[in-house]
């Protein structure tokens, strides 16, 4: 085959592999004359489902080799204090973009709360080496444009588990792509060509909520029978959480009473 | 269906505008039963279950009584088990029940350890009809960091409480044991005796842990 043919016929193999592995990678919806079971499919509502399961895979030997070792490390070995500052630090540069939502989702007081312990950390606490705001009883909360998209009336959509992030769905993709987009530091950083800048963040934030979770992701894992099951729906039920504010969860099934003996 | 209907819906509406017409109080009794009912559990639970000293097969067998008693074990299993406990046979559900009681004591024992030195503040309790209530909790952190917050949620027929769910941070346990078990059923074919044969497994396989 002559040369001009060979990168037409490249493109088109990958093209085939990716559909192939898009296609392979789809659940079987069930027969639909069974609506129980095609309400269930849809409330599961993970389409993807076996790519997920296999992205998960990959995830979690990631995780066994890298991640949880370090974090493992961070944790028992760092200091507590060096740690506290470490987080106080991440939570500090994360206020702009907390801010920005807190504002687009309307919630001037939760606004005020953010500027106001940007501030006093900034400025007393040292650039966010320490939180003082905390220690005046100020609250902190965190926001991030997935839930600003929510707040707006977006629907989550099908679960993905992304290779490295973990469990998300298009909604909260999309609103992780303008966090970094909107994030101060990080577009000072590619703008000036320090790119290292928002890598190597995003790689201590990764090992200090790794070690955060250690513990509890281990009970999950040895308690639950499907983690990748357990995960997807602790990740549903967190979001919808963090997208009320706390304040959600009247609506959400559970138990009936039944008779109590 | 409409009996369900008026059941869920248009029961405890009727039945809270009553009580607001009347202005009877109808429902601050059973939020106060379920607020005392639960600092009293948790009372009983951190002298009974943390001293350091109580060998941990003892405290096994401590928090299943404490379980049994204090948590609606049929009512939960019931809802985790979603439209598959239709389908299951009396034998298949009676298994069911003896095993998932064993997982949750198994699970929640150690989970219990690890928060047992915190201290539980109750926050409020609030209702939600005319036998369920919740009561949220937080649970204090060393170090200053946030409090968790737990709701606990707790039905009643009057006299006798018991607890039918407990979220913590906006998770619900019994929504993740219900997601976790649907996933297996769904897998096995949507046999229930697919269930049954993980949860023992899972369960051996814990407790051969534990006694390591």
């Amino acid at each position: 085959m002559n040369r001009e043919r060979a990168p037409w016929l490249g493109s088109r193999l990958i093209l085939l592999l990716v559909v192939g592995v898009v296609v392979s990678g789809c659940a079987t919806p069930p027969a639909s004359g069974d609506r129980e079971a095609m309400a269930e499919y849809e409330e599961v509502n993970d389409p993807f489902e076996p790519a997920n399961r296999g992205v998960f895979t990959i995830n979690r030997a990631m995780d066994r080799v890298v991640l949880k070792p370090a974090a493992t490390a961070y944790r028992d070995h760092l200091p507590n204090f060096i740690q506290g500052r470490v987080h106080d630090i991440l939570a500090n540069l994360r206020a702009p973009v907390i801010f920005l939502n807190d504002l687009l989702q309307g919630e001037i007081h939760r606004a005020m709360q953010t500027l106001t312990r940007f501030m006093v950390n900034s400025t007393i606490g040292l650039a966010g080496f320490m939180d003082m705001a905390t220690a005046l009883d100020m609250d902190d909360h965190d926001e991030d444009f997935g839930q600003t998209l929510a707040v707006w009336g977006v629907p989550e959509g099908p679960f993905v588990m992304l290779p490295l992030f973990g469990p998300s769905n298009p909604r909260d993709t999309v609103g992780m792509v303008v966090d970094f987009l909107t994030d101060p530091l990080s577009i000072w950083a590619t703008n000036t060509d320090r790119v290292w800048i928002p890598v190597s963040r995003a790689g201590v934030q990764a090992v200090d909520n790794r070690a955060a979770t250690l513990d509890l992701l281990d009970d999950v894992e040895k308690s639950s029978l499907d983690f990748y099951a357990a995960i997807r729906s602790l990740y549903r039920q967190r979001r919808a959480d963090a997208i009320s504010n706390g304040r959600g969860g009247a609506n959400r099934p559970a138990p009936g009473i039944g008779e109590i003996r | 269906m409409l009996f369900n209907f008026v059941r869920r819906r248009a029961l405890p509406g009727t039945l809270m505008v009553v009580a607001m017409l009347s202005g009877v109080p109808a429902w601050a009794g059973i939020e106060e039963g379920a607020d005392s009912f639960l600092r009293s559990l948790a009372g009983k639970a951190v002298q009974s279950l943390t001293q350091a000293e109580t060998p941990r097969n003892e405290r096994i067998k401590r928090f299943r009584v404490m379980f049994r008693e204090n948590f609606a074990v049929r009512s939960i299993g019931k809802f985790v088990l979603g439209r598959n406990w239709r389908r299951a046979s009396d034998a298949e559900k009676k298994e069911y029940l003896v095993l998932f009681e064993d997982l949750m004591v198994v699970t929640y024992v150690d989970r219990f350890q690890r928060y047992a030195g915190e201290a539980l503040m109750v926050v409020k309790a609030r209702a939600e009809s005319d036998n369920i209530a919740t009561v949220f909790t937080e649970i204090e952190r060393p170090g200053g960091a946030k409090p968790i917050r737990v709701d606990w949620r707790v039905g009643t027929n009057g006299t006798i409480y018991k607890i039918l769910d407990v979220v913590v941070e906006g998770t619900s346990m019994s929504n993740t044991l219900r997601s976790d078990f649907g996933s297996i059923v769904r897998r096995e074919g949507n046999q229930v005796s697919g269930l049954l044969e993980a949860l023992r497994q899972k369960t051996a396989a814990l407790k051969a842990e534990a006694a390591q």
